[in-house]
Formats: structure tokens, C-alpha cells, sequence
């Protein structure tokens, strides 16, 4: 379970300072599916970042399971985002020079897990994202649906419990954008913490629960049964 | 991260930026081959100059009159205080049982002139026993002749580049050349002495009987002593048996200086061996220049990675690890660029060897490990800023590639 209290985020760009998150209060319970919607400028991707350990918060209080995260080094932060957090961009951030298997690959190579195993579990994440015939494919060959396919693949394979998506279908057309949210609702239907950052309405309006930012403050929280 | 797998992520990243790779490979290779090449030369010049010594005649000892101020590594220094030696001190030596012979040398310079021709020259004077002391040979004719070495007679042998200077084509034995306006009839040509010069060169030289060159020069002193000792053991007891000689006759005092071949040797050999250090450590600085080009060009592919470095920090890479990526890559660099910086270096010097194959050019044993060591040392120690300012870098601005 995810819980802020009181959560601020601050920038200084030159002498100016911009809020980008006022105090903001919120809980995200295990195996929810949650939409993060509002005008640009309003603090959505700032707050996905200090949900997915990768910002810090100014002030306020960041409990991760009971865990206060605030006070926690950078390492074990680092340890908690490969154990705890899948991330998606808007952009992919394919490592280029990888095959789609060796991106996927990547999280369990940089934690050390056998050869074999790494095989079977590439494998089986590339199969369930129906990408079994791209796995070496490098991204420049794949289209923008099959690179963020490619990307849901490395997110979920250290098994997270919560998946974080920043704008994922931003730069895809409809019909990928279409593959690329289902792909994400099956994972959630799997027990996994969703939460996505979106302009589109449609999209905002497929999950349970839907969190309108405006001027780093939650203006509507929404949850549907 | 298993170490295969950081190799092979190293390894993915270097070949993904080619001309990169290229560059500082090529940078490494140069460095490591100049310092192969650089010691062969050297080691090569060392040995050469050993051989030399070897040639010089294996069993020699030389007598110089003063006493040497310093003993050790340096050169000689000799004390202005000369006491002379004289060729009844050389006799008197000849007469221990570890000597088996004794060229003493009267050296000096004079005009020799034949039909017109004239050249200034070196003029030996010595005695028979030079010719087996310095193991010559003749090209024509004989040596001085052996007797009396108080003896003087006007004969001359000269060498082949001074016979060849006086008399072109021409048959020189027999003939009579002028040595400071004294006549003197050539008995012998000298076969080329060949690189066995050190100390003398002979093949612009001639050789007079001793008493006659001092007389020639009006002066009773001898230049030095060549001694050969009988055989190898009896250097030690030649030297002794030199010295305890010399004070005798000359009072108790001892006042002159006995150098063996062991002791040039070891000398050259010091100064020959810290040359070869010295060029491999200037060569080891285009290796140090090679660590800052990598520094530089690390710095930029940190710059151009940088969402790279974002994504793995995003799927809980730490900073260590980020550390550690970055500083394999710089080692997998150096040492790749080491291999081929090796094989340019052996290849360079086995060119070498091929077209000169009168020069003992080697590689010493230590130097591939030096150069290498020193490659991968500096890639590391360079490496070390740009993969830290990787490793802290902000998850987040990293994304983002700010
Ligand atoms: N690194 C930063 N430095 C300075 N200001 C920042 C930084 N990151 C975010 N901001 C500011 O904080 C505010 C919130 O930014 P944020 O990126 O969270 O907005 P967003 O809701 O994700 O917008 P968008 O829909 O355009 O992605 C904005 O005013 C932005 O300019
Ligand atoms: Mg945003």
C-alpha cells in the first residue's frame, strides 16, 4: 500500500520557485487501477516519480507499506525500485543497441540471476506481451506499439508490485495505444498496482479510480465500483 | 550482475559506439606498442653494446696511470696528480704468472703523409702483443715485430680505412709513408677491426713499436696498459697482482688504476639499462595521454547516455553498480587496446629484427606486462571521474537526458 501525507515537491529554476506537488494526501491500495489525469504543469509526473522512489519529496511523509521511504539511502531506494517498481515512458527508453530480449533481459542481469532462468522468463514475458517472433528484433526494428510492448516486458519481469506508467501511449496511435492499455489492465487483472498518467479521456475513463491534478493539488479523486 | 554479464554489457556498449571505440583503441594500441618498440631498442643497443665488450677480448684488464677519485657506477674521474706509467712497469707486470700478455699503448695524433697525400692520424705505439690482445687480424703483411720492447724500429702497420685514404687501389706494403716528417715502411694492413672499436678505432690508425712512438712524441709515459689476464679465473689475481706490482716500483704509493672488462661492462650495462627505462617511461606517457583522451571521451558518452543511465537507475540499478559498469568498460578498452597495441608492438619489432639482423633487438620480458598494466591502470584511474558523475546522477533530469 501507498501512502503520502502531506507530500510537497519544490523547484528552483533560477530565482523563481515552482510548487509542483502542495501537501498532497493520498493512499493507492494494493491491486488498484488508478488514472492520473490534469492539465500539463500540474505536478502528474512529479508525483509518479516520488511514487516510484525515483524523486524525493521536499517535506511530508512517503509510507510504502508501512515502510517511511523518506528517510531510506539511495541504495535501498535503488533496492525497492528493482524489487517493488515496473516503469514505463511515454518515450520507451530501449537501450537501442539491445535486442528486444536483451532489454527485457536487463533488470534480471542486473540483479544477478542464473542464465537459464533469465531465458525462460524473457522468454515467457515476450510470449505473454505476444512479441515471441520480435525477441531479436533490435527497437529501431519494432513499431512503437511492440517497443512499449517491449518495455510493459522489462517493467513486470523483477514481478513488481506496483506498475507505473507516464504517459504509455503518448506517442502510439490509437490502435497500439489500444494493445498497450490492455496489455496493462490484463497485468492489473493479475493482482498488480496500476497506475497511469494520461491526457486521454478514454483511457482515464477505463480505470477505477481517477485522479485529477491541478497545480500540484488533487482537485477530484474518483473511485468507481 | 554476474562478471560474464558485465563483460558482455561492457563489451555491448563499446561496439555501440563504433568511432568511439576506434579512436581510443587506436590511442591505447600506439601508446602500448611505443613502449614494445621503444625498450627493444634499448634492450637492443645493450646487448649490442655487450657484444661488443665480448669482442673486445674476454680476459682484459686496462692500466691506467692516477687513481680513480670514485669507484663504483660512475665514470672515471681521474686525479690530477699522474704519476707516468713506463714501459719498464709494463715489463715488470708481463712478468706475473696470471698475465699472459701486455700491450702497453702510447697514443697520440700526427700528420702521415704518402706522394702528396696527407691526413692527420691517430698513432698507436705498442708492442706485438696487441695484436693477440686485441684479437686483430691482418688484411696484408704482419704485425709489429716481437722483442725488445725498449726497442724502437721505423716500421708502421696501419688499418684498412687509413690504407685505403693514403693509397686508394695501390698496393701499400713495402711502401715508406712520413709520420711527423719521421719515415716509416708499412709492414701490414689490418683486416677491418670492424664495430670492435670500443676504446680505439684501429681502421684510422697506425700502429708504431712503442719505444718509437715515444720518442716520436718525446715523452716517456705510456697511455694505458692493456693487460690479459691467463684466462678467465686469473682476472682477480691479475688485478692484484697489477697492483701490488705497481706500488712497489712506485714507492708504495699506489697510483695507478686497473679497470676490467666485468667492470666496464657493469657499467655500461647501468647506463644502458636505465636509457631503456627511460625511453619505455616516456613512451609510458603518450599511455597517460591515451588516459585522458579516454577520460574525455568517456565524459561524453556518460553525456550522450544519459537517459541510458536513467533507465537503469529506474530499474534499481545502484550507483555502485552504474560505478562499476562504466569502469569495466574502460578496462575491457585498455585491455583490448593493450592486445593490439601488443601485436602492433611484437610485429614492429620482429620488422626490426628482419631488417637488421646484425642488432640484437628484443623486447625485455617486463615490458608488455608494464605497458599493459600501465593502460589498464590509467584507463581505470581516468575512467574513475566520468562513471562517477554517472553513478550520481539524478534518476530523474537522467530521463529526462538534462
Ligand atoms: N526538474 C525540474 N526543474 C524545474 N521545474 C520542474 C522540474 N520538473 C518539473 N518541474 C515543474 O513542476 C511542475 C510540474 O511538472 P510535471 O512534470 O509534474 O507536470 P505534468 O503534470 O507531468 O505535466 P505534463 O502533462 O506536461 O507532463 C511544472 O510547472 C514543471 O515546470
Ligand atoms: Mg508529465
Amino acid at each position: 500500500m501507498i501512502r503520502f501525507s502531506k507530500v510537497s515537491r519544490q523547484f528552483e529554476v533560477g530565482e523563481e520557485r515552482v510548487l509542483a506537488l502542495r501537501e498532497i494526501d493520498m493512499e493507492i491500495h494494493d491491486g488498484e487501477y488508478a488514472a492520473i489525469m490534469g492539465p500539463s504543469g500540474s505536478g502528474k509526473s512529479t508525483m509518479l516519480n516520488i511514487l516510484g522512489l525515483l524523486d524525493r519529496a521536499d517535506s511530508g511523509q512517503y509510507h510504502l507499506d508501512d515502510q517511511d521511504t523518506t528517510t531510506l539511502s539511495e541504495t535501498k531506494r535503488a533496492a525497492l525500485r528493482r524489487r517493488q517498481f515496473g516503469f514505463v515512458f511515454q518515450s520507451f527508453h530501449l537501450v537501442p543497441r539491445m535486442t528486444a530480449a536483451q532489454n527485457v533481459e536487463l533488470p534480471l542481469n542486473l540483479d544477478g540471476v542464473s542464465p537459464r532462468e533469465r531465458r525462460d522468463r524473457v522468454g515467457a514475458a515476450l510470449d505473454s506481451m505476444g512479441l515471441a517472433d520480435r525477441a531479436n528484433h533490435k527497437p529501431s526494428q519494432l513499431s512503437g506499439g511492440q517497443r512499449q510492448r517491449v518495455a510493459i516486458a522489462r517493467a513486470t519481469i523483477m514481478k513488481p508490485s506496483v506498475l507505473l506508467a507516464d504517459e504509455p501511449t503518448g506517442n502510439l496511435d490509437s490502435k497500439s495505444s489500444k494493445e498497450v492499455i490492455q496489455a496493462l489492465e490484463t497485468l492489473n487483472l493479475a493482482g498488480i498496482t496500476l497506475v497511469v498518467i494520461t491526457h486521454d479521456p478514454s483511457i482515464g475513463d477505463r480505470a477505477n479510480r481517477k485522479i485529477v491534478m491541478q497545480d500540484g493539488k488533487i482537485d477530484q479523486d474518483i473511485t468507481l465500483n | 550482475m554476474r562478471l560474464s554479464d558485465l563483460f558482455k554489457f561492457s563489451l555491448g556498449a563499446l561496439g555501440g559506439a563504433r568511432t568511439r571505440t576506434w579512436l581510443m583503441l587506436l590511442a591505447m594500441s600506439i601508446g602500448v606498442s611505443s613502449v614494445l618498440l621503444l625498450t627493444a631498442v634499448g634492450e637492443g643497443t645493450r646487448h649490442y653494446v655487450n657484444n661488443q665488450f665480448m669482442d673486445l677480448g674476454s680476459h682484459l684488464l686496462i692500466v691506467m696511470p692516477g687513481k680513480l677519485e670514485t669507484t663504483g657506477g660512475q665514470p672515471p674521474i681521474l686525479s690530477a696528480t699522474e704519476v707516468d706509467i713506463t714501459i719498464d712497469d709494463a715489463i715488470a707486470i708481463s712478468r706475473s704468472p696470471s698475465i699472459r700478455r701486455v700491450a702497453p699503448m702510447v697514443l697520440g695524433s700526427a700528420p702521415a703523409s704518402w706522394n702528396q697525400r696527407e691526413r692527420t692520424v691517430n698513432v698507436i705505439g705498442s708492442t706485438a702483443d696487441l695484436y693477440d690482445v686485441r684479437k686483430l687480424t691482418m688484411a696484408s703483411g704482419r704485425f709489429l715485430p716481437t722483442g725488445d720492447p725498449t726497442r724502437g724500429a721505423p716500421v708502421a702497420v696501419i688499418g684498412d680505412t687509413l690504407k685505403a685514404e693514403l693509397f686508394g687501389n695501390t698496393a701499400a706494403l713495402g711502401e715508406r709513408i712520413r709520420i711527423d716528417g719521421q719515415k716509416f715502411q708499412i709492414i701490414g694492413v689490418l683486416e677491418d677491426a670492424g664495430g670492435a672499436g670500443v676504446g680505439m678505432d684501429l681502421r684510422d690508425a697506425a700502429v708504431i713499436p712503442v719505444a718509437t712512438a715515444q720518442n716520436l712524441f718525446d715523452s716517456p709515459s705510456l697511455f694505458r696498459v692493456m693487460v690479459e689476464a691467463d684466462g678467465h679465473s686469473a682476472i682477480s689475481r691479475a688485478e692484484r697482482a697489477i697492483i701490488d706490482i705497481m706500488r712497489m716500483r712506485h714507492n708504495g704509493e699506489e697510483d695507478v688504476t686497473v679497470i676490467t672488462q666485468n667492470a666496464m661492462l657493469a657499467t655500461f650495462d647501468n647506463i644502458l639499462g636505465s636509457l631503456t627505462l627511460a625511453v619505455g617511461g616516456i613512451a609510458a606517457i603518450s599511455l597517460a595521454v591515451a588516459g585522458v583522451l579516454i577520460m574525455n571521451v568517456m565524459l561524453v558518452a556518460v553525456a550522450q547516455r544519459k537517459t541510458e543511465i536513467g533507465l537503469l537507475k529506474a530499474i534499481g540499478s545502484p550507483g555502485r553498480q552504474i560505478l562499476q559498469l562504466f569502469l569495466a568498460e574502460a578496462s575491457m578498452l585498455a585491455l583490448l587496446g593493450a592486445l593490439v597495441g601488443l601485436i602492433i608492438g611484437f610485429a614492429g619489432v620482429y620488422g626490426l629484427a628482419k631488417a637488421l639482423p646484425d642488432f640484437p633487438i628484443g623486447i625485455p620480458y617486463w615490458a608488455p606486462l608494464a605497458a599493459a598494466g600501465t593502460s589498464l591502470g590509467t584507463s581505470v584511474i581516468f575512467c574513475f571521474l566520468p562513471a562517477r558523475r554517472a553513478a550520481k546522477l539524478d534518476p530523474v533530469l537522467a530521463l529526462a537526458g538534462h
